[in-house]
């Protein structure tokens, strides 16, 4: 998780120690397959935050319009489970 | 060196991603250390090869545009690996370093000859990763002016691809010096 999150916000903070760290748990494999999936993700989510896409589907499960989605999550999408968390 | 090693070129046998890597070592981009790494996971090493070239060189944007917002991108990234790497396709079709660096530096400035197309493009990069707020509404009007949407895709999703790729190759410690590899 920290991996993920210092790609993105301080990638400064990924050294020759947090690989260390990083090591403790995970072989080179799983690690390149990590940080791929994050490079992935962090370049792919900024791009669709970019297009407003909305969920598809409602918190109750319903397939619903992305002008219904925008109304229902607002201008800054949150994940159904802080919807939920929220209620 | 990088803080994950490269697999040596002898133990890399899948056919597919051995073709990918004579491809880009024909393109340049990428040189051989990126795929030699990539092959540590071996699923997704071949589908991530071929979506780093066919969004690089293929597609219907000018490849020697899209070879400008790669290197600024990288740039942007301080990933020193992707930034070293330059396309012998954009080079054979007379993109210049001079030209490249205006693309990434100066692009906003009439004298230096960009398109109004090309700027909304190397904005498009420039700002993805800076402020992506300011690509609202507004501004996908103005680049729906100059791009069909299908290029607006195309774009977005090079942009996204490449620019994640860069930050996971600067988390490896991969310098300009292991570029050559």
């Amino acid at each position: 998780m920290r991996y993920s999150e210092l790609m993105s916000v301080d990638p400064d903070a990924i050294d020759a120690a947090f690989f260390d760290e990083l090591r403790r748990h995970y072989n080179d494999d799983e690690i390149v397959e990590l940080g791929a999936f994050i490079g992935f993700n962090l370049g792919y989510h900024t791009f669709f935050g970019t297009l407003k896409f909305y969920p598809l589907f409602s918190p109750d499960g319903r397939l619903v319009s992305q002008a219904e989605a925008e109304k229902l999550y607002g201008a800054s999408p949150v994940s159904l489970g802080k919807t939920e968390a929220a209620e | 060196m990088t803080r994950i090693a490269p697999l040596p070129q002898e133990a890399i046998t899948d056919p597919q991603l051995r073709a990918l890597m004579a491809e880009a070592e024909a393109l340049g981009v990428p040189d051989d250390l990126f795929p030699r790494i990539l092959a540590r996971t071996p699923e997704q090493a071949a589908p991530l090869m071929r979506a780093l070239l066919m969004s690089h060189a293929q597609g219907n944007v000018d490849h020697r545009l899209k070879e400008i917002m790669r290197i600024l991108l990288a740039r942007f990234a301080k990933d020193k690996y992707f930034a070293s790497l330059r396309s012998a396709k954009a080079r054979a079709m007379g993109l210049t370093e001079q030209r490249i660096d205006d693309g990434c530096f100066a692009y906003e400035a009439d004298a230096k000859g960009f398109s109004a197309a090309e700027k909304i493009a190397l904005r498009y990069a420039d700002l993805m990763f800076l402020d992506a707020n300011q690509l609202d509404k507004p501004f996908y009007d103005e680049m729906k002016q100059y791009w069909s949407e299908a290029q607006i895709m195309e774009l977005g999703a090079f942009i996204a691809f490449h620019y994640g790729m860069q930050m996971f190759m600067r988390s490896l410690g991969a310098g300009a010096e292991s570029g050559t590899s």
